[in-house]
């Protein structure tokens, strides 16, 4: 179970790289439109939060400790975050659907966000790592609850 | 501060909360007290603050608050009890709560209901039992049963039926009155080319025109659209079976088909047509063009009505009445647009240029569908050279899905018609910005030299080009004009339509669709009228972006935005864009028989679910 922890974690790792990847076609998709970030909000809205939740489910069976599990459901909670994240700068545009400043400041968190759940997934794999180690690794990941109250 | 930046700034207050709440939960297992006090603190001044933007809300009206009051309201006063006893537990158990709370709003908001309610409840209960057992490392019993208990429940509400049975949504549409031996006959072929899709191999097709009274044929053929081709006139109130809805008034024109449309033009004024099968992909990719009708007068396109004889009877609600065709006066049987063009889906620049000269020499009158063909901005820019002075009538059409900025720089202006009605004492403007709905028409009056910006963009011009606009204020319909109100002597029926998100799981596969009244098509129950009832619409826009509203069949007026009347002309519209936090009430008499569709004009989210329909009994 700790090796599939290792496994489920990595692979949600991979994609939230891919995610950054998505993005950055959609910003340089040329006519710009909703449809070319296609990639990177069906991968934010379907797929992350499902692996989000298998990995907290593989972290469970692997016997973790609660603060890893913690840890790895809270990539959950960001991601949802996320989504609002995404959808403000449209509710805070003008008449037209121009961009105004309090909307490019949620925008901008959408990034910051990406960011800060990047680190914790990170910090989840590496736990998970010490966890299936073949030596007893201290059991709570130092690093990893750091990130998790920088958040 | 609008209603609608109220409901963003509410989600993110309630946001906030439940961040503080967990985060002091994460905090005081990790023995960081004074940490966790701190963003218990947070967590309560959130919740104060969203107290405040929840009052702001009902006050605005309680389709905005109905739920932060009876769901949320409760979960959150149980985390702030609960909060402030300062364990980890409690701190948790309040950011579940908080949680669930701002999760309601966004996935099921509007109306209310009980399996909502009930599963927010169970996740809470969920959520809580599991953190416990990793807190205290023992299973709590009470939580489990109260989250099983409401998940059923939950669940059991949810699946149940509505009670109303819907009525099918399969309709015959009332049968087409014979109207005579067409005056002005029309053949549109839709094809692609280039990868793009066009009515006679162009972008946009040609343009039709009519003048009041003439009987317009038009023969619809599908070269090889494979996923079929209508014809919609947008504001045109033509008979249900005329529509163009697939599904609903007729059968999509697959490719080989063809399907011959023939109705009486009876209202003048400035219209477009386009595809209502697949149509946020179809006329986004080009299937649409102008229908331009000409009163009875010739050359009067850029004569000033007074305000005593335009548009509708103004003492009398308006109803657009076929006016008798005169086979007399029409203009003899036009075939011009028949030829397909074998051309490229160049933007067709003849269309363009053409500058109608509609008989008089010295009134230019031309007609601007702004469009969005993959990327390029149409139409492209063009000069209509004219000596100073010269009126010019500018008929501005936007057939993007989403609202443009229009702007008449150089010259005073006067917005004459909207959708295709004539407003009463048109006033002159200066440094007004335009905003025209997606679908909407404004017909706007001025003299060369003028320029045309759209969103910043020189689109025309009569020569010398004027100093680009900057920040105007916008043109407001609602209080422009002579005030003449039309007073209805009664309201026989009253219709709401709440516009939000929220989640579809009657689907194959779930979605986050844009709703009505807490449904998506195809599940929403049409609405019913009777013919010849006055219906008063109230149209709330709970989401947080705007959505252009298009009633088929029907112009509605508008009685009140926000609750406030028009103050100026009264207004007859059949596209108009509800902004978020936006109420909206308009009324409309009940002539026209049949089933009609009534959708936001945003087409991707008429795709999304919000598309519902209006039908006779």
């Amino acid at each position: 179970m700790r090796r599939a922890f290792v496994v489920v974690s990595t692979i949600t790792l991979v994609v939230f790289a891919f995610q950054f990847v998505f993005a950055a076609v959609g910003a340089f998709t040329k006519p710009s439109s909703d449809s070319a970030y296609a990639l990177h909000s069906i991968t934010g809205m379907a797929v992350i939060p499902a692996l989000v939740l298998l990995t907290t489910l593989f972290a469970a069976l692997a016997k973790a400790p609660g603060r890893l599990i913690a840890l790895s459901v809270l990539p959950l909670g960001l991601t949802l975050l996320q989504a609002l994240l995404a959808a403000l700068p449209e509710a805070f545009a003008d008449e037209t659907g121009s961009s105004t400043v309090v909307g490019l400041i949620f925008g901008a968190l959408h990034a910051v966000n990406g960011i800060i759940a990047i680190h914790v997934v990170v910090g989840v794999v590496r736990a998970a790592g010490r966890l299936a180690a073949p030596d007893p690794a201290p059991p709570v990941p130092l690093n990893a609850t750091q990130n998790a109250e920088a958040t | 501060m609008t209603t609608g930046a109220i409901i963003a700034a509410d989600l993110v207050i309630a946001v906030l909360a439940a961040a503080g709440w967990i985060g002091g939960g994460v905090a005081a297992v990790a023995g960081r007290r004074r940490i966790a006090t701190g963003l218990a603190i947070l967590a309560l001044v959130a919740t104060l603050a969203r107290a405040a933007t929840t009052v702001a809300l009902a006050r605005a009206g309680w389709w905005f608050a109905a739920e932060k009051v009876v769901i949320a309201g409760p979960l959150t006063l149980a985390a702030a009890v609960i909060g402030v006893r300062r364990t980890p537990m409690a701190f948790f158990f309040a950011g579940y709560a908080a949680t669930a709370a701002v999760l309601v709003t966004v996935l099921h908001g509007y109306p209310v209901s009980p399996a909502a309610a009930l599963l927010a409840v169970a996740g809470v209960a969920a959520a809580t039992t599991v953190t416990w057992r990793f807190v205290h490392r023992r299973p709590s019993r009470p939580g489990t049963v109260v989250a099983v208990a409401a998940l059923v429940a939950g669940t059991g509400f949810a699946v149940t039926p509505a009670t109303t049975p819907e009525p099918a949504h399969q309709h015959t549409p009332v049968a087409r009155t014979e109207v005579g031996e067409p005056t002005k006959r029309f053949a549109l072929t839709a094809g692609t080319i280039d990868g793009a899709w066009a009515f006679n191999g162009q972008v946009p097709g040609p343009e039709l025109t009519a003048t009041v009274g003439d009987i317009i044929e038009v023969t619809l053929r599908n070269q090889n659209i494979e996923r079929g081709v209508t014809l919609h006139w947008h504001g045109y109130d033509v008979p249900n079976d005329q529509d163009g809805v697939p599904g609903i008034t007729q059968d999509a024109v697959r490719p080989g088909q063809q399907f011959v449309y023939r109705f009486v033009a009876g209202q003048p004024g400035t219209y477009w047509y386009h595809t209502h099968s697949a149509s946020d992909i179809g006329v986004r990719k080009g299937l649409y063009g102008t229908l331009i009708v000409h009163p009875t007068t010739p050359d009067t396109a850029c004569d000033l009505t007074p305000p005593t004889t335009s548009g509708p009877n103004l003492t009398e609600p308006f109803v657009p009445q076929p006016s008798n065709p005169r086979p007399d006066s029409a203009q003899p049987t036009s075939s011009k647009a028949s030829n397909t063009r074998a051309g490229s889906a160049q933007p067709s620049s003849a269309t363009l240029n053409k500058s109608l000269q509609s008989g008089s020499e010295s009134c230019i009158d031309v007609t601007v569908p702004v469009h969005t063909l993959d990327g390029r901005l149409l139409p492209e820019p063009a000069t209509t050279a004219a000596a100073p002075g010269t009126p010019v009538r500018l008929r501005l059409i936007n057939t993007d899905s989403t609202t443009h900025r229009y702007a008449v720089a150089g010259a005073p202006f006067r917005v004459i018609a909207i959708d295709g009605v004539d407003l009463a004492g048109p006033t002159p403007l200066e440094n007004t910005a335009l905003l025209i709905p997606a679908g909407g028409r404004f017909d706007v009056l001025t003299t060369a030299p003028a320029g045309l910006f759209v969103d910043g963009r020189l689109v025309r011009s009569t020569g010398t080009v004027p100093v680009a606009p900057g920040a105007w204020p916008v043109f407001d319909p609602l209080t422009y004009g002579a005030e003449s109100r039309i007073s209805w002597s009664r309201i026989d029926r009253s219709l709401t339509l709440v516009l939000d998100r929220g989640l579809d799981l009657r689907g194959l596969l779930p979605r986050y669709a844009h709703t009505v009244n807490g449904a998506a098509d195809p599940d929403i129950p049409p609405q019913v009228v009777r013919r010849g009832e006055i219906v008063k619409l109230t149209i709330v826009n709970r989401s947080l972006v705007v959505h252009p509203w298009h009633l088929h069949g029907h112009h509605v007026l508008v009685l009140a935005r926000n609750g406030k009347a028009p103050t100026g002309s009264p207004v007859w519209l059949d596209s108009f864009d509800l902004r978020p936090g936006e109420v909206w009430e308009v009324a409309f008499r009940a002539d026209n028989p049949g089933m009609w569709a009534n959708h936001c004009h945003n087409l991707p989210h008429a795709e999304a679910g919000m598309m519902l329909h209006l039908m006779y009994s």
